[in-house]
Order: structure tokens, then sequence, then C-alpha cells
């Protein structure tokens, strides 16, 4: 393990002051991820940089940002990675939200629509002890189903989604139209539909898919599903929902023959 | 609380930067481009027929001045819009209700090699009468 | 955000549809569009005499008279996916719907007047 020198821009705003890109040089082990970068920023450089962070490991999602202009988790990418050694690394808030003081959004509408297809989260691979053995090749450890009391599921949602807004980011849709549900919101609306029996409910679901601001809005640009750093693959959820609702129109529109 | 937000127009010229974005972000945004080439185009044919009620003399006119390489030129370049928007069309009327979502890059790539096939063909005719 | 109830009309299922169902008519008109006027015909383009010959066949005239429409609607459509991708309000959105039909209507009708004209 070495210590780098590393150059970044970052991108700052604060209220009342236009944006731009502050420069900085920054001394950190080569180990490290971007995450650690900035943090050395504020600790050792600029203690006025605004930025999230939380559980330094892809479960929060509250670092999310770009690095380079992808829209990337800096906890879970390795400082290597993204420095070539010449280009300083570019780090800029995610697109597509307010920006509120340097790399912090306006995150509220965002989790307005999460919270209209009405859950709370557990990521899925928790179903499974141990999370996984390939790094810690033990022979007699493998991952077994783990036994979950009854009623979990009226408080769990097993879920790859950590919530991180980095699909919304990627989304061309997003950029010009503020309603849009979204990857992420749409993607919650699917998982919360195959999880009801209620026909309310599912109504109450498709509709808001179906709605002008909805499914239809997607124009198959994929970059959700390329972004998201937890393989919520949000993309084919939105086609699965845009099936379930055109075989529904057809059904209604031929009497029920298909 | 002041947030910073873009304007529209700054967020609407994002559809078309592709800089490291994949594949089907490059289709999204040759889609939209050629489709609103084709609108135009349509309005501006639409309004070329209109020679036709001015009689014989003022159509073949017309022909003669659609026979210059100019107009070949822009010919090919308007095969090429349909192509890519007519090929990638059926890519997203196919993975718009959830078929082969996963093989949406690979699709891409081969309908547009199918379609330069198809314009490279077309295109020496075009030229060869 | 406006909801919107899964029974009724479902303008935007329907408005999709009808993108898909036009657009793969487009291949096979367009397609028959493209050969006959421009790899067909002699020269790659038809004269004033060719154009007469060419819509008087009643086929060829329901053919183009099909694929009048479908482009219309297909463009129109297209345009108004553009705009709705900016995030306008319901009002609005039901005022462009309507704009962009009347202007399809009256693109149709144009074209149909100029195929008039050529035929009789």
């Amino acid at each position: 393990m070495s210590t780098l020198k590393v150059s970044l821009e970052i991108f700052r705003y604060k209220k009342g002051q236009p944006a731009h890109y502050d420069p900085f040089t920054v001394e950190i082990p080569d180990n490290a991820h971007v995450i650690d970068v900035i943090d050395t920023v504020w600790a050792k450089h600029d203690p006025s940089l605004t930025f999230r962070r939380a559980c330094h490991h892809s479960s929060c999602g509250s670092c999310a940002l770009r690095i380079n202009g992808v829209e990337k988790l800096p906890c879970i990418t390795r400082l290597t990675d993204v420095w070539n050694g010449i280009k300083p690394i570019r780090i800029e808030p995610l697109r597509n939200f307010p920006v509120v003081s340097d790399l912090v959004v306006e995150v509220g509408d965002f989790f307005e629509r999460m919270s209209a297809a009405g859950m709370t989260i557990t990521c899925e691979a928790e179903g499974f002890l141990p999370l996984t053995v390939d790094t810690f090749a033990v022979a007699d450890v493998l991952p077994r189903a783990v036994e979950l009391p009854d009623n979990l599921a009226l408080f769990n949602r097993f879920e790859q989604c950590i919530e991180c807004g980095i699909c919304m980011s990627a989304c061309p849709t997003m950029a010009t139209d503020s309603k849009f549900i979204g990857p992420a919101g749409l993607a919650a609306i699917y998982q919360a539909r195959h999880k009801t029996d209620d026909p309310a409910r599912v109504k109450h679901l498709l509709g808001l898919a179906d709605g002008e601001h909805g499914v239809w809005r997607c124009h198959s640009a994929f970059e959700c599903t390329e972004a998201c750093p937890q393989a919520v693959d949000p993309a084919s959820k939105i086609m699965a929902l845009r099936r379930e609702l055109t075989l529904r129109r057809l059904r209604k529109m031929f009497g029920l023959r298909i | 609380m002041s947030t910073l937000n873009y304007s529209r127009t700054k967020q609407a010229a994002r559809w078309f930067d592709i800089r490291q974005r994949k594949v089907g972000m490059w289709a999204y945004a040759l889609n939209r481009i050629t489709g609103i080439g084709l609108v135009v185009y349509l309005y501006l044919h639409l309004g070329v027929l209109s020679m036709l009620m001015r009689g014989q003399s003022a159509w073949d006119a017309f022909v003669a001045l659609a026979r210059s390489p100019l107009y070949l030129v822009l010919d090919v370049i308007l095969l090429a819009g349909i192509l890519i928007h007519g090929l990638n069309g059926l890519r997203l009327a196919f993975t718009g209700l959830g078929f082969s979502v996963g093989a949406q890059k690979a699709l891409f790539i081969i309908l547009m090699v199918i379609g330069a096939i198809i314009l490279l063909v077309a295109g020496l005719k075009i030229f060869a009468v | 955000m406006s909801v919107n109830t899964f029974d009724q009309e479902s303008r935007p299922t329907v408005a999709w549809l009808w993108q898909v169902v036009t657009g793969v008519g487009l291949v096979v008109l367009l397609g028959l569009h493209m050969i006959a006027n421009h790899f067909i015909a002699k020269g790659g383009l038809r004269d004033y005499a060719a154009v007469v010959a060419y819509l008087r066949n009643p086929i060829i005239l329901v053919l183009e008279i099909l694929f009048l429409v479908c482009v219309t609607t297909h463009a129109l459509l297209g345009v108004r996916a553009i705009f709705l991708d900016f995030g306008v309000s319901d009002r609005i959105e039901r005022m462009l719907t309507q704009v962009l039909k009347w202007i399809g209507v009256l693109t149709v009708v144009y074209g149909l007047v100029i195929m008039w004209f050529v035929i009789r």
C-alpha cells in the first residue's frame, strides 16, 4: 500500500453564489475509495464542503454522485479505478435533482415517489446467510436460507433498491419531466404490485404506472439499469409493467379474448 | 431553501449528450433526432407535393431538379434517418413490451448493421441511376 | 402526483399502442412506398404522367391513403411524446392532444386533396 497524490475538481454551490468547480490535491493511500478522498478534502482542506455519506458499504444509498460524469456510489468505487494519474477526477452531484449545496441534492420529491408505492426497505440478500462465500472461501460454510418469522412481510420489503437516486440521475426523461415517477419509483411500483393480491391496491398501483408521468414517459434509454449499483434492473420492471398494462388494455378492447 | 435548478432547455440538451452513456442512450438520442428530422421532412415533402397541383410542367421541372447530385446526397441521408428510426423503432416496440430486454444492446447493434447494409445497397442504386 | 385510476380510458397506454401499430405498419407501407416510387419507377422518380398512372391504380391509391394516415398519426404521436416529456399539466396535455389531432386531420385532408386533383 502506497500513498497517492490525487487531484480533483469538485462542484461547488452555495446559496447566492454561482456554481463553479474547486481544484484540490489530496494525499491518500492507494487502497482508498472515492468517498475517503472526499472525506479527506473536507477534513484537511475545506470544511465548507458539503456531501452525504453514511454506511460506506452501498447499503444506505446516501453518497450517490457523479464521478467523471458517470453516476456511482463513491463508497464502493475504488480510487484506482477512476484515477489515471493525470486528469483530475471530476466530482459532481447527481443530475435531475435540485442542488442544495455542493454535492448535496434535494431528495424530498424522490422519496415521495418511493413512498407512493408504499414500503420500507430490507435488502434481498439478507434473506440468506452468510452473504457471500466468494471472498472468504471457507470450505464448509455455505449460504443457507434463513428461517424468517411469519409476519416479517408486514415490516420488511425484500428489495435490491437502496434508494440512492442514481437511476433518476441517469434517466433522460427525468431531465425534463419533473413529474415523471422515474425508474426508481416505477421499479418500486412493480415490486409493490407483485406483493399484493388486493384488487383495489393493484388498480391504484397500475393507475400510477399508467399515468402520463408513468411508464409511457420511458423511452428505453436503459441508462437506469446500466447505472444501478444494486442490480435492481428498473428498465425490465418498467417494461414488465408496460406489458401488463398493454395486455389488460387489449383484453378490455377485445373483451377478454386474449 | 434556494436550490440550484438548471433550465429546461439545458436539461433538454442532455437528451443528446451521450458522453459516458451506453448503447441504449445512443439509440434513444438517435431515435429522437431522426424522429424530429423525419417530421420536418414529412411536411417539406407534403409541401413539395403541392407542385402536382400546378400541373405537368411544374412537377416535371421539380423532378429534373430532384435528380441533381445534391438531392441524391440528401436522399441518402434521408434514407439513413428512415432506417435508423424504423429499425430501432422495431426494437423499441419489442423491448417496450418486455421481450428480450436483456438483449437490447445486441439488438441495437445487429439492427444498425442491417441498416448499414441496406443503406449501402440503396446508396449504390441511387447513385448508379 | 396525479393518479390515473386504471379502469378509465387509459389514454397513455392507447397512445403508445397506436404508436407501435402505426410504426409497424409504416415499416411495411413506407417500404412499399419507397420501393414503388424510387426503385421500381424508371430513373428513381415519377414524372407527372407516371404519378397520374400510379395513383389511378385503385390498390395503390388505397395503400397510399393508408400510408398517409399512418405516417401522419405516427409523426404527430411522436411530437406529442416529445412535448409530454417536458412534464406538462393535464390541462395542457389535453389541449396539445386536440391541437395535434386537428393538425393530423388537416394534413390527411390536404394529402387527399392532392391525390384527388391528380387522379381526376
